[in-house]
């Protein structure tokens, strides 16, 4: 057995109902291995993804399906350097996954 | 943290939102089970006294109070991870850095260990069983407020 997380979907039923993620552009912070981020990169525009962990940004990358790569950016970088190269009002939606 | 909203205020879009999800304090439950028969449910001793899931909570009080979001709806869910062995499961955590690793207080290690301790004997005499690990985790949807 490989371990199962949340394999009821209450987390992207929960995300889903305050959010609408269609054409959107997104920031997750904190993605860790990208278990939140499959459930709604198809429906974004663009997905920004960072996490400072690099065990789970290496993941993330090494799992993304083929279908996202275009779409969905893994960064392996801590939340203030990525916050001080980034330019205001670059996103319409942000994420703080498990990581406030 | 607070600073880190007001970053996050800065590069959201004046229209756009923030969307945060942290677990609630001492809801984590460790259960055993094996088929209908459950075998153990405890607290994690752990979460008892993380100083980080509080200071979220004031950390987005303190975002509303300094007029950077206001709060729109707020939800709650229940995430529960299931594994077989409660060496998979602590495998996982670590390779998913999935805790803060600062060092914790004596007496939450002495008691996570009594449990762990616990687990491990029950799922050593229980062929079959399975661990499950359940958090509860809030879930806020919240609007910038003023200009960018």
């Amino acid at each position: 057995m490989t371990i199962r997380v949340d394999p009821e979907n209450n987390e992207p039923r929960a995300l889903f109902s305050l959010a609408d993620f269609n054409g959107q552009r997104v920031l997750e912070i904190g993605c860790g291995d990208g278990r939140l981020t499959w459930r709604y990169a198809d429906k974004a525009r663009h997905v920004t993804a960072i996490d400072a962990f690099e065990g789970s940004i290496a993941r993330a990358m090494d799992n993304t399906p083929d279908d996202l790569k275009s779409r969905v950016e893994f960064r392996h970088t801590g939340f203030e350097d990525f916050a001080a190269t980034n330019r205001a009002g670059t996103f319409d939606l942000a994420i703080l996954s498990w990581s406030l | 943290m607070v600073h880190a909203l007001e970053e996050i205020r800065r590069l959201v879009k004046a229209d756009g939102c923030l969307i945060d999800i942290h677990p609630i304090p001492n809801a984590a439950l460790f259960k055993i089970h094996r088929g209908s028969e459950l075998l153990l449910a405890e607290p994690d001793p752990g979460y008892d006294t993380d100083e980080s899931i509080p200071r979220a909570e004031e950390a987005l009080a303190e975002a509303v109070q300094r007029g950077l979001f206001l709060i729109e709806r707020k939800d709650e869910f229940e995430l529960v991870t299931y594994a077989s062995t409660l060496a998979e499961l602590r495998d996982y955590w670590a390779a998913y850095g999935a805790y803060d690793d600062t060092p914790k207080d004596e007496a939450v290690t002495a008691q996570e260990d009594a449990v762990y301790a616990k687990a491990d004997e029950i799922m050593q005499n229980a062929p079959g069983a399975e661990i499950t690990y359940h958090e509860r985790a809030r879930i806020t949807r919240m609007e910038p407020v003023g200009e960018e």
